[in-house]
């Protein structure tokens, strides 16, 4: 397999272990074969080293990062070609992003997910039937309408 | 070096060993419990009784510290009931309860009669028949008038509730906890 994702200066990284856990930030030096500098001014990341075994590599890169630049010039990067935006659209963000909507549904919230899933899944089900009947059965059925929530 | 001598006063009158001092609580009127952030029309979720895991409808405090709540009765069948702020969940979730008016009832709203005592004094083989003509008039009076203000206090609510999405359903399903809820990280 090509490796792609490298750590150089402009690597959108995510700080899988530490107080910062979750957050992006992009690499602005490399120190040595274990540490980076990085740093995230728009995502709350300060300027800081840290292991490479500390952060997670994404696909994208920081366009207008030079190597050392400082935190003024990174956010002005980050204003011409925002990565951070790119990489909400990824599924594996849009999956971190449910995980913290339903940690913070409350009691009524949750009782609602679940009268709307079952409604979802009558309507799903009566549309399969549907299908199955007029194609004799080697349909698929397509996810359609219902209100989906989550 | 002597010891300081404690000199103890002696009075006139000792009680005699057999007789027995009981404690008395000095407080005379009940001092209600702080309410930890509990606001009229909060529904709650009720933990013990015949009604656990029951969504009800807050509606205040007595003067006993006890919380008045309701079903409502139409709702989930919960009447107007007392209970116990440390047996309860309180939820986010509020209605509008300032259409309600629940001043007339007090903690001897729920004080029992003398007809209940009876009955209940008779226990499992008692039979309705036990108590006078005029106990059961009265006792069907009581009722009456508890009816009466079961359905005064909930019309408000009811209409209230109705005007938010799927929260009557809400209020008539019960709180349950399956093998997968981890209810410490619960938000409520």
């Amino acid at each position: 397999m090509v490796l792609t994702k490298f750590v150089e200066v402009g690597r959108v990284v995510k700080i899988n272990y530490g107080p910062q856990e979750g957050r992006l930030a992009t690499i602005v030096e490399i120190l040595n074969d274990k540490r980076v500098l990085i740093d995230g001014p728009t995502t709350g990341v300060q300027r800081q080293v840290i292991p490479i075994r500390r952060l997670t590599l994404t696909k994208f890169n920081l366009k207008g990062a030079t190597r050392g630049a400082r935190t003024g010039v990174i956010t002005k990067a980050i204003k011409k070609s925002d990565p951070f935006a790119q990489y909400a659209q990824t599924l594996a963000a849009k999956k971190v992003a449910k995980k913290v909507l339903r940690a913070k549904l409350n009691d009524f919230d949750r009782f609602r997910v679940m009268i709307l899933r079952k409604r979802r899944s009558a309507l799903l089900s009566t549309q399969l039937k549907t299908l199955k009947k007029s194609t004799g059965g080697k349909a698929q059925a397509q996810a359609k309408g219902g209100n989906k929530k989550k | 070096m002597p010891a300081k001598k404690r000199t103890v006063r002696i009075g006139n009158w000792y009680k005699s060993d057999d007789e027995k001092v009981h404690f008395i609580r000095k407080r005379k009127a009940p001092r209600p419990s702080k309410l930890r952030k509990i606001v009229p029309g909060q529904v709650l979720i009720l933990l013990s009784g015949r009604f656990q895991g029951k969504r009800v409808v807050f509606l205040k405090q007595l003067k006993s510290g006890l919380l008045l709540v309701t079903g409502p009765f139409k709702i989930n069948g919960v009447p107007l009931k007392r209970v116990n702020s440390a047996y309860v969940i309180p939820t986010s979730t509020k209605v509008d309860v300032s259409g309600v008016n629940a001043t007339q009832i007090e903690d001897d709203y729920f004080k029992r009669t003398q007809a209940q005592r009876r009955k209940n004094e008779q226990g499992f083989w008692a039979k309705r028949g036990e108590l006078t003509a005029e106990q059961q008039a009265t006792e069907k009076t009581r009722l009456e008038g508890k009816r009466n203000t079961q359905k005064s206090v909930d019309a408000a609510l009811i209409t209230a509730i109705k005007k938010t999405q799927l929260l009557k359903q809400y209020l008539g399903a019960r709180f349950t906890i399956g093998k997968t809820t981890r209810p410490h990280e619960l938000v409520f």
